[in-house]
């Protein structure tokens, strides 16, 4: 595949700020949750991106693949973690609605 | 030769991200998800890591998209969250604070374009850049430490969500006895 490292960069950037839009954006707890998912994947994107690029000349480069593996790991206990507390949430609330979450607000 | 291909399948992940983030039904947003997903482990194979595309496939759009659709489809918000404004008011700070996150990561996606537009040559070793034989050696040899510290940390996870579980049911117990 004859693309430039940057077109990977750009689309892993353009996914990045499309997650962190979500994030700051939505008041679903669930899709905030899918929004930190899409931001894990844009930075697993660059890790691959540099890997590509360190890799074609010399020998293989396995940290870029390596990190993303780790990145996937800490995603899927994210997952986990965050939907076992959006339920926990729910059955308090009724609501996954983060404006339900305003006891700490000053 | 492949590159049309390769920004045909950026186009449907930028899709896909956009329709996770405007979607009015939850479930919509974590099918478009999937989605992203998907389009994210072809560019993976196209650029030449098949370890980590089958990876993507079995973790992201196999273990993680279930358990997001398990949830959707447990708390069934779908028409709990009809009727409701999804965006928060148009112009109050959150949004502000958005957009200069993304106006900022895109100038400088655009100011990353103006280096040198070198193709990065794809058939290096054979186009397999994360050999699954060499993974696992440099996996189990320098990052033997974290590797461990993964396995720790998934331990710790398990064991989180039980109690987050098993703690929730004796709250509700006890608040219906009060």
């Amino acid at each position: 595949m004859n693309v430039p490292t940057e077109h990977l960069l750009i689309l892993a950037a353009v996914l990045f700020s499309l997650g962190a839009l979500g994030f700051l954006l939505r008041r679903n707890l669930i899709v905030i949750l899918a929004s930190v998912e899409l931001m894990l994947n844009a930075a697993n994107l660059t890790f691959l991106a540099g890997a590509r690029a360190h890799s074609s000349v010399g020998p293989l480069n396995l940290d870029g693949p390596i990190f993303a593996l780790f990145v996937i790991l800490v995603a899927a206990c994210e997952a986990a973690l965050g939907l076992a507390l959006v339920i926990a949430f729910y059955r308090q609330k009724q609501s996954v609605d983060i404006e339900a979450a305003a006891e700490l607000r000053g | 030769m492949a590159s049309p291909l390769f920004y045909a399948l950026s186009a449907i992940a930028i899709l896909c991200a956009l329709g996770v983030v405007i979607a009015r039904n939850p479930m919509q947003s974590v099918l478009n998800l999937l989605g992203s997903f998907v389009a994210l482990a072809a560019i993976y194979l196209l650029s030449g890591f098949q370890f980590l595309a089958a990876a993507q496939i079995l973790v992201y759009a196999g273990a993680i998209m279930v358990l997001f659709i398990f949830v959707v489809m447990l708390l069934n918000l779908t028409d709990r969250e009809e009727g409701q404004p999804i965006l928060m008011g148009l112009f109050n700070g959150r949004v502000i604070g958005s957009l200069a996150v993304f106006a900022g990561l895109a100038v400088s996606g655009l100011i990353s374009t103006t280096g040198n537009f070198a193709a990065v040559d794809a058939s290096a070793h054979g186009g397999d850049l994360d050999n699954m034989e060499s993974l696992a050696g440099v996996l189990f040899s320098k990052y033997m430490l974290p590797f461990e510290a993964a396995s720790l940390l998934l331990l710790a996870t398990l064991v989180g969500v039980m109690l987050l579980a098993k703690r929730e049911r004796s709250g509700s117990q006890g608040g219906g006895q009060a």
